[in-house]
């Protein structure tokens, strides 16, 4: 999922919707973030462009709200909710999933499996 | 999962596009709204073929899309937070529905003026209607959809208007005065392309200059005045390209030279040269697609070639004839502003060309020169490098004076990405030119927020340069601290009792202010002097603080800026600040003014005897023992003395219970650490306070802390708090746990994994904390320290963990009355001696004296361990105002700080300034 800045982005998203789950009085989504333009994009592990500053997932609570909804470590996080996440600060990721009037967040995230299965099925695809 | 598979362009982009439009959209309204109930007639509405929008929308969609990625990234974060977009799970409904919406809005702005040249299709038609203008304003409210060409039209505007601006370019020597009573004049065929250049302008100058004027009035009234120019007017795709680019205020501002300029190139072809029109034109028009470019955000598709080097392309036009001009008016109708770039007679200015814009008698040539070097530089340090060498750095900063506020901002702009960066001769390029100043100054005149956000963004990257920290103060000092700290503090000189304190305003200007201070305050003993002295400075810094406490608001970056400034000031302030040496405590045996040298060195003779140092500092303690009495103040403390008034201490305490910022919580602890320092009074009283204020336990519980600089803080803090005798007892007490599982075990490290200076740390917490008190000794064995302790003194690989184990092991088998314990659970004294390997390994080291931060606190140094912040940090950023277009650089953590070690600092500082990578953040959601 490289790309060069200010270059339109192709890229292949799944939606994810997961239900929040009520703990305490948090709602939780059962995973973790790192990265955001905040962070050093080297140390992430799971882009493959070292200078990609997204949000990818880290950590998947087993069984829990992400996990259940088909979310998976690495997945790169690009909207919340119709919101950006490729160009937002750690924070700014974090402070979007966690609003708390929203019970439900919806992700569009991109994987690198998602991409090659892509690439097999949909030779014709038009690329814009 | 609905593995809903579906190939998106720019996804992103997309959905940030549908946020972003919601501004601009508004300012295109505000243009193009006029209702004008007065100027009614209209052929205008004539046109509204569906099928026009829809073909319209497709094109469109391409096109905004490439026009959005570089601006996409300012607008994201200042979404506007409630904004629901429609269905707002679906980017792409969202997407079309902001697109659709933004036609509906803009586009139908632009395109109703734009769509009458079409709908007339001939081109007389302009001619006709008189009242031209007025009637496609008054369309424009019930415009549905545009006519099929309306597309072509616009792109077609856009880069005519621009082609203005690259006439001016292309012809430097042609009459810049030149008045242009042209229109009446010109040919037929030639006359769609002129109409719509200048008719535009002048459209759009109407607004600027009046805007409280019903657009169509206005332009009506222009349009009466002046009759012949009125053919022009159909074209009204400015807006247009206002509305792609965002520019909101370039068209206005430059307006006056822009619409001379205009037209300016035509009055001498006017009659006897329609054959080389064309010629001029074409630059006109292709020659600065570039420009065009840039101010959509579009400019990567010409990037490109610069980033090959392309420089030298050749001149875009070779000559050609009315043909060829008429070939590229059919051209305009191609259904995308692409594939008119791709025209291979178009080319990028190089750079000299551009630098050389720069100094462009005309200010908008000066300003879109500036604002494309601004995006050319970005992220690419060749650029930087070649615009240096190139001169181009002095004719920028000489642009900062410049009377037009689109001039200096351009500039600034272009200054502060070329300022970012590890290349420091940018910096120096600036600093040599008196950048700094002018910048300064700009900053005292401007109060245009944008302009002052990237003043302050340019200050701060130049102040992670060490040799320019000074320049800074020296000349920005007193300017950031009155223009910008101050007042977003909330801070105020003189209190109005009547109303109630305000709070501080986290705006991007005060963080990148409050960071350029930040890194400047580690510039040495004179750089802290000169912030401690600056007025109003630690005040408002300490308002802002206490205001971010109030509303729980403790997490940002300009908290942390302004802890981080907070703790360097306070870093030996017992020795710096004047006066300081009545403030001796009168306990220590030392003559007032005696240095720490001095004593240090007589300790030092006593190291490991340490006898009567004990009996004297344990006296000190008892003295000092609860019966404190904090000194009543007969005024309230300002400026620096706010420092180290005990009324800090709540101040450090909250942030340190409230924050989730590393940073803000080392910071804070660092600053406890620097005010327990030392012997004088205030440390005394700070120690006490700490106490008092339940202090200990919040530290303590940050010894769990999983960030390896808050836990290395946190136990420096807690030996210096430690000097304290009633401190000493509790900490003993309560934090040796928490101390002793920070410890690994020997070559197995504890889950945490802290680094080699955190375990010094902790081990000469404890080392401290067990000295002269056996009950400490007696506690650490409990929490089964010894084990570790002797694993690290046998196996650990660092030289420096080993021996302040040693220390710990030996003060501990120096108490006899604990050796019987110890012998009952296996110990004897050889696992309590300096290991045999120990003495080569620290020999090794090559250091023949101490290492200053293994040696026990006390012995060493009677001032205690202060730190220093000395991270550099960079403030780069991408674009956050609405206007501008070109890319910013982005916010990061600059990971290549630079530490400068430097010998009147205690070696404790270096090690602080050794945490070189930030630890990347991982939030669970």
């Amino acid at each position: 999922m490289s790309f060069i800045p200010g270059q339109p982005v192709t890229a292949v998203v799944q939606r994810v919707e997961i239900q929040k789950l009520c703990q305490g009085d948090h709602l939780i989504l059962g995973f973790s973030i790192g990265g955001g333009m905040d962070q050093d994009p080297v140390q992430n592990p799971y882009s493959e462009d070292k200078t990609d500053k997204g949000i990818y997932v880290t950590r998947v609570t087993p069984k829990g709200p992400a996990e259940k909804a088909g979310l998976m470590m690495g997945d790169k996080i690009m909207q919340v909710n119709g919101w950006d996440m490729t160009m937002v600060t750690h924070d700014q990721a974090r402070k979007r999933l966690t609003k708390k009037k929203e019970d439900v967040v919806r992700l569009l995230v991109t994987r690198k499996s998602l991409e090659e299965a892509v690439k097999h099925s949909m030779c014709g695809y038009p690329k814009q | 999962m609905p593995a809903e598979v579906k190939q998106e362009q720019s996804p992103s982009n997309a959905t940030s596009l549908a946020m972003m439009q919601e501004p601009q959209e508004v300012v295109e309204e505000t243009v193009t709204i006029e209702e004008d109930p007065g100027t009614p007639t209209s052929h205008v509405s004539v046109v509204t073929s569906d099928d026009g929008t829809t073909r319209r929308t497709e094109t469109k969609v391409t096109k905004m899309v490439k026009t959005v990625t570089t601006r996409t990234v300012r607008q994201v974060p200042l979404g506007p937070d409630g904004l629901p977009l429609p269905e707002g799970s679906s980017p792409l409904g969202s997407y079309t529905d902001s697109i659709d919406r933004r036609y509906v809005k803009n586009g139908g702005g632009g395109g109703e003026r734009y769509m009458t040249p079409q709908a007339s299709s001939t081109l007389t038609r302009g001619y006709n209607n008189s009242s031209y203008n007025a009637s496609y304003n008054s369309e424009q409210p019930s415009y549905g959809g545009e006519p099929p060409d309306a597309q072509y039209g616009r792109h077609y505007g856009l880069h005519d208007g621009y082609g203005d601006v690259t006439d001016n370019y292309g012809s430097l020597s042609r009459g810049v005065n030149f008045r242009p009573p042209r229109y009446p004049y010109m040919p037929n065929s030639y006359r769609p392309e002129n109409s719509y250049t200048l008719p535009i302008r002048k459209d759009d100058y109407g607004h600027v200059a009046q805007p409280q004027v019903p657009m169509g009035g206005s332009t009506a009234e222009l349009n009466r005045s002046q009759p012949e120019r009125f053919q022009a007017e159909p074209y009204g795709l400015e807006d247009d390209r206002r509305s792609l680019g965002g520019e909101e205020e370039e068209p206005y501002e430059l307006e006056p030279d822009y619409s001379t300029a205009g037209r300016r190139t035509l009055p001498g072809t006017a009659r006897g040269r329609t054959h080389r029109e064309p010629l001029r034109d074409g630059p006109r028009v292709r020659g600065y697609p570039e420009e065009a470019v840039v101010v959509e955000g579009e400019l990567m598709d010409e990037r490109h070639p610069y980033l090959h080097g392309m420089y030298s392309a050749p001149l875009a036009q070779p000559e050609r004839g009315s043909m060829a001009s008429l070939d590229r008016m059919a051209g305009r109708r191609s259904p995308s502003v692409d594939s008119m770039r791709k025209d291979p007679r178009w080319r990028d200015p190089d750079l000299p060309e551009v630098i050389a814009m720069l100094g462009h008698p005309i200010d908008p040539v000066k300003s879109n020169a500036a604002a494309y070097l601004q995006h050319l530089c970005y992220e690419n340090d060749k650029i930087k490098k070649d615009v240096r060498q190139l001169k181009g750095i002095p004719v920028l900063v000489a642009l900062l004076d410049h009377p037009k506020s689109e001039v200096h901002r351009k500039a600034c702009g272009a200054l502060r990405n070329i300022s970012y960066g590890k290349d420091h001769d940018n910096k120096v390029a600036i600093k040599n030119c008196d950048g700094i100043p002018a910048l300064v100054r700009l900053l005292r005149k401007t109060n245009d927020m944008e302009v002052r956000e990237l003043i302050t963004g340019t200050l701060w990257n130049l102040s992670s340069y060490e040799p320019l920290k000074m320049v800074i103060i020296n000349h920005g000092l007193q300017t950031m601290t009155n223009e910008v700290i101050i007042p977003h503090s909330g801070w105020e000189h003189e209190p109005n009792e009547d109303s109630k304190p305000r709070d501080a305003e986290w705006t991007t200007v005060f963080k990148n202010t409050s960071g350029c201070l930040r890194n400047v305050s580690s510039d040495g003993a004179e750089a802290r002097r000169r912030l401690r002295e600056c007025e109003g400075l630690v005040d408002a810094l300490l308002h802002a603080l206490q205001s971010a406490v109030g509303k729980k608001d403790m997490d940002n970056k300009s908290v942390e800026n302004c802890v981080c400034i907070m703790r360097n000031l306070s870093y030996h302030v017992h020795k710096e600040v004047p006066g300081a040496e009545r403030f001796l405590d009168p306990s220590a045996p030392q003559a007032p003014g005696s240095t720490a040298m001095q004593r240090k060195k007589k300790d030092d003779a006593g190291c490991f005897g340490g006898k009567k140092a004990k009996g004297r500092k344990s006296g000190d303690g008892d003295k000092s023992y609860d019966t404190l009495d904090l000194p009543k103040r007969t005024e309230p403390s300002k400026g620096f003395e706010l420092l180290y008034q005990p009324e800090v201490v709540r101040l450090y305490l909250s942030l340190l219970t409230e924050s989730q910022n590393y940073n803000t919580l080392e910071a804070a602890a660092g600053a406890l650490q620097n005010l327990s320092a030392g012997q004088w009074t205030w440390s005394n009283y700070i120690r006490a306070t700490v106490r008092k204020e339940k202090g200990l336990p919040i530290l303590v519980e940050l010894l769990r802390s999983d960030s390896d600089k808050v836990v290395r803080a946190v136990a420096i803090a807690l030996r210096n708090l430690s000097i304290d005798r009633r401190n000493k007892d509790l900490i003993g007490s309560y934090a040796m746990r928490d101390l002793v599982s920070n410890l690994p075990s020997g070559q197995q490290r504890p889950a945490k994994n802290l680094e080699e200076d955190t375990v010094v740390a902790i081990l000469n917490t404890i080392h401290e904390i067990v000295t002269d008190s056996s009950e400490n000794a007696r506690s650490l064995i409990q929490a089964q320290a010894v084990e570790k302790l002797v694993a690290i003194n046998r196996t650990s690989q660092s030289s420096r963990e080993t021996k302040a184990a040693s220390h710990v092991l030996q003060t501990v088998w120096g108490y006899k009355d604990l050796r019987n314990a110890l012998t009952k659970d296996g110990w004897n004294k050889s696992h309590f001696q300096p290991t045999v390997a120990a003495t080569p390994k620290s020999a090794k080291n090559g250091k023949p004296g101490y290492d200053d931060t293994t040696l026990p606190l006390m012995e060493k140094n009677q001032d205690g361990y202060t730190t220093i912040d000395h991270r550099e940090k960079e403030c780069k950023y991408k674009a956050v105002d609405p206007e501008d277009p070109t890319e910013h650089e982005p916010l990061k953590n600059d990971t290549n700080r630079k530490h400068y070690i430097r010998g009147n600092r205690p070696a404790i500082s270096l090690v602080d300034a050794c945490d070189v990578k930030p630890q990347p953040v991982d939030s669970w959601v």
